[in-house]
């Protein structure tokens, strides 16, 4: 049995070499994909979440956790799929239409990688029927709006009106962040929820899929 | 005294009649001036009328060259988006730098070439420094270290370089520190007194990565513009608690502070002397707050940092501002001594 433990550390500390290579001794010794990321890969990523939002890790830290991350799920994901494991959830996420800020959005992508989550990244400067695109043609449990400007908040609220129009709005929650986007904010525009980091990202997508999922 | 007597004197920490006022205005000084951002961005004309007229109307003590982040990179022949109204924008995934062998056929751009951005901006220098520069100080600006090394090579791809290679890296920040001090020296030449230093990026990395690449680089640029004979004005903005004791070791003679920075925690780790400029939050209190909740978040600010302080907020003061916020703030700097 190899040294688990050490696929939690290497995600932890950026180290995509170490955390493919464990990724593949694990899989060999007979290890379920859906262990390796459940009980090593997912709590790593918590971990780096944590140490982001008390200021012990920085953006290259971070970016340097989900590049290993997402080195050692390009091994696993098949396996996923092939086994017909469910994902968390399917997520589209992009910085709205007007803005270029990419970094948070980013590590809001990793994070829900990291979280179990299928992620279609659509960028930045995202026009308002891509998303509606995602939710008719991609089947999107979730869309993930990002926007850093005061000037293209309003985009946000286009784009759920976009939703609306299309008809779609109800068949996927829709939720908000970057740094001058409010709770209040998001209840205004009709979004289902907004997330104050990468962290809170998570946590608020599986607990909204979990319960469309139930209802 | 005149604005520009009034400036010095509050760096070399002598006496002045009132506070210095020096906030930054780009997108709501081109609107004030009646052009679209594209034209304030190209046409050193434009910008030059638009800041003239905003320093006139709020009595603001210096005039700047500032645009955007965009003049160096389009110069070496980035991909560079135009807006009509906005800020150009660099595209990061056809990033100059996406190879980065790229980095050694890059030749340094002749900051004075006809039809350049960068030339650009020495002639909005060389205009302000006619029109203003017997009453004002006139503002030159550079790229940091970290921002260009970013505009070059994508700042996502630029935080793992950070890990994975150093010679790399080093040699990027190398590029852009030589290429900033010529730029510096042609607007110095132009006419300015004062060069801003942009390093908005150095507020992502944290305090190993700035203190192990970014301040070295920092310090580089900031001691070549001294022996220049420049002013120097560091602007990150964002959030930088963590290193700002490394920004108060620079030796610059104006550091900002954006808002997520309090004032007093930056004036206990940069000690008494470091001339601090800041630091109102543009948004929520400068643009959309009233004019009583400015004047009390400047006098809060000065109290913070004691006499050594400028009037300004924590980055550009946004489009959109109502006049009588912003005339809030000249009235503060006005009045205080
Ligand atoms: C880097 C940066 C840039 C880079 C962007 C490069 C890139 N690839 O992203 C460049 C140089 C291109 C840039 C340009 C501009 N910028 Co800028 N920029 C920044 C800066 C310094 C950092 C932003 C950042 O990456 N933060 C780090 C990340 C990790 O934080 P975050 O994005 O907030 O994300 C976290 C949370 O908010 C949350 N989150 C984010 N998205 C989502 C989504 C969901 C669904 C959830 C749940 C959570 C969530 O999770 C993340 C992780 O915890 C900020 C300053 C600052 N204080 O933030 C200014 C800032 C955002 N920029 C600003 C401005 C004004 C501009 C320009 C207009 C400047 C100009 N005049 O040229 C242009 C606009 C370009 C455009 N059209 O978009 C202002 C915005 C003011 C405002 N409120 O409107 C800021 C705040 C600077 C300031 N103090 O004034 N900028």
């Amino acid at each position: 049995m190899p040294e688990l433990q050490g696929l939690y550390d290497a995600v932890v500390n950026g180290d995509q070499k170490a955390a493919v290579r464990l990724t593949k001794e694990g899989l060999d010794a007979g290890v379920e994909p859906m262990e390796l990321l459940s009980s090593y890969m997912i709590p790593a990523m918590d971990e780096v979440g944590r140490r982001f939002e008390c200021e012990d890790y920085f953006v290259p830290e971070l970016l340097l956790a989900a590049r290993a991350m997402k080195g050692a799920m390009e091994l696993i994901r098949p396996l996923l799929t092939a086994s017909g494991a469910q994902p968390a959830g399917r997520v589209a996420i992009g910085t709205v239409k007007g803005d270029l800020h990419d970094i948070g959005k980013n590590l809001v992508a990793s994070m829900l990688e990291g979280g179990g989550f299928d992620v279609l990244d659509l960028g930045a400067d995202v026009a308002p029927e891509k998303f509606v695109d995602a939710v008719e043609n991609k089947k999107v449990d979730l869309i993930c709006l990002s926007a850093l400007l005061t000037v293209t908040m309003p985009s946000m609220r286009t784009t759920i009106e976009a939703l609306e129009r299309a008809g779609v709005r109800d068949k996927v929650k829709v939720i908000v962040g970057g740094a001058p986007v409010t709770e209040q904010f998001a209840k205004d525009i009709r979004a289902d929820g907004y997330g104050e980091n990468a962290n809170s990202a998570v946590a608020l997508a599986r607990k909204l899929v979990m319960a469309a999922r139930a209802a | 005294m005149t604005s520009r007597e009034r400036v010095l004197a509050a760096i070399d920490g002598q006496p002045v009649d009132r506070l210095p006022l020096m906030p930054i205005t780009m997108m709501y000084a081109a609107d004030l001036g009646g052009v679209s951002y594209g034209q304030y961005a190209r046409d050193h004309r434009c910008l030059v009328e638009a800041q003239l007229r905003t320093a006139e109307a709020f009595d603001f003590d210096y005039v700047s060259a500032i645009s955007d982040p965009a003049r160096e990179a389009s110069d070496l022949g980035a991909e560079v988006e135009w807006f009509d109204n906005q800020p150009p924008a660099i595209i990061e995934s056809r990033a100059l730098l996406s190879d980065k062998s790229a980095l050694k056929r890059l030749q340094l751009p002749d900051p004075h070439a006809a039809g350049s951005r960068m030339g650009d901006r020495v002639s909005a220098v060389a205009l302000l420094a006619v029109r203003a520069g017997g009453d004002k100080i006139v503002e030159g600006w550079v790229e940091g270290p970290c921002a260009m090394a970013a505009d070059l090579r994508g700042l996502n791809t630029l935080m793992l370089d950070f890990h994975d290679d150093e010679a790399f890296v080093t040699d990027l920040f190398e590029f852009a520190v030589a290429m900033e001090l010529a730029f510096a020296k042609a607007q110095l030449q132009a006419g300015a007194t004062l060069i801003g230093v942009g390093d908005a990026a150095a507020s992502l990395v944290g305090p190993r990565t700035y203190q192990r690449y970014v301040f070295p680089y920092e310090q580089k640029l900031i001691d070549g513009l001294r022996a220049l004979g420049a002013r120097v004005r560091l602007h990150i903005c964002g959030n930088t608690r963590k290193i700002v004791d490394g920004m108060g070791r620079l030796g610059c003679d104006i550091v900002d502070l954006d808002f997520l920075t309090p004032m007093a925690e930056a004036r206990a780790a940069m000690g008494g002397r470091q001339v601090l400029l800041g630091n109102l939050d543009p948004v929520r209190v400068l643009r959309d707050g009233s004019p009583a909740g400015i004047t009390q978040a400047l006098e809060e600010c000065w109290k913070a940092a004691g006499p050594r302080y400028i009037v300004g907020a924590g980055c550009e003061v946004p489009r959109g501002t109502p006049e009588a916020n912003l005339r809030a703030m000249t009235e503060f700097a006005r009045r205080t001594v």
